[in-house]
């Protein structure tokens, strides 16, 4: 098949997943006496997830163009943004997340916004992979003078082709072998594009109990407020 | 009891709201097997594109083992199997993931568990 409509049919099926849920939450008020706030956060939680998927997948189109500048970035801030957004869900999933920071250098070199669905995607595919009332692990540090973002689940092993793919920087393309909803890879895809057009290392490590994903992003150059 | 396989855990909580039932959630096949050796639900509803094994391959491990083989199963997927006939595996039903509501989904409750 056509590598493209195959990555098509990939984000169709990945989409028909939260509509599918969203369509049944909405039934579910039905089934109530009063409106229900836990439903509604989960209406607001899946709907905001699925409209980000689309805008990351309308963003790779637009990468050839060039319009995302690269600037110095507060990588720091960023993961408490992703965190803050995906906390619901960890919460929904009954995943723990623990946070770790010990990076001196604070501005990376990228684009914000594709830097931040970089951590969210990792962090999602972390959520989904981890077994229930376990814990991902998202942590910032330096190394070879570089920022190192690492995101560990402790699900089971990430398959072969998938990790030689993430060896060799990108993903070619979402896989559409089993086309399950949230595991297809899509959101890797999205990852490594990104991280491709910032010019930034991603890359996997295979545990005996679960994945890390990393990318490497080049410290700015530019003066913080902290060196001052 | 009633027992959700779904690694979907949005969708898992809609079928147990559903149900109006004491349901547990299994987010994959391996989970749910090592829970049916402590307890015997009344009805299992099972997604069939799981992470890990898949919903068949859990079908044929509750055929293996003879307190698991008679426990009534109903496919809830998106998949069409509309021309599969799964009930040599205690398949008494399907649900379309598209088009199902929640009446739907506790026919099968007020017909199998308590």
């Amino acid at each position: 098949m056509d590598a493209e409509v195959d990555g098509i049919l990939v984000a169709a099926h990945e989409l028909k997943a939260p509509l599918a849920v969203l369509r049944q939450l909405a039934l579910s008020f039905d089934e109530m006496d009063a409106p229900n706030e836990h439903i509604r956060s989960e209406m607001i939680s899946v709907s905001e997830r699925a409209i980000k998927q689309v805008n990351d997948l309308a963003k790779i189109r637009r990468l050839s163009d060039g319009l995302f500048e690269m600037e110095p970035v507060a990588v720091r801030a960023v993961c408490d943004d992703v965190t803050r957004e995906l906390a619901y869900l960890f919460r929904f999933n009954r995943r723990d997340l623990a946070i770790r920071y010990s990076n001196k250098s604070k501005l990376v070199t990228a684009n914000r916004d594709l830097l931040h669905s970089v951590i969210y995607n990792f962090l999602l595919n972390a959520m989904h992979y981890s077994g229930e009332e376990t814990k991902a692990e998202l942590v910032v540090k330096d190394e070879h003078g570089k920022v190192k973002v690492e995101v560990r689940d402790y699900g089971p092993a990430l398959p072969m082709d998938v990790w030689k793919e993430m060896k060799r920087g990108w993903i070619k393309k979402p896989t559409s072998i089993a086309m399950r909803p949230g595991s297809s890879g899509l959101g890797l895809y999205i990852a490594s594009k990104f991280s491709k057009y910032m010019k930034a290392e991603i890359g996997a490590v295979r545990h005996r109990d679960g994945t890390s994903f990393y990318v490497q992003l080049p410290v700015s150059r530019q003066a913080t407020f902290w060196d001052l | 009891m009633i027992f959700v396989v779904d690694d979907n855990r949005e969708m898992a909580e809609c079928i147990v709201r559903a149900t109006r039932r004491e349901a547990r959630i299994f987010g994959n096949a391996y989970e749910a097997m090592d829970a049916l050796s402590d307890e015997l639900p009344e009805l299992i509803f099972l997604d069939i594109l799981l992470d890990g094994p898949d919903g068949f391959t859990f079908l044929n491990e509750l055929m293996s083992y003879s307190d698991t083989e008679k426990v009534p199963v109903v496919i809830v997927t998106s998949l069409d199997l509309a021309r599969k006939d799964l009930s040599a595996y205690g398949v008494v039903g399907d649900l379309n993931k598209d088009t199902m509501t929640p009446k739907e989904i506790r026919s099968y409750a007020d017909e199998y568990a308590k």
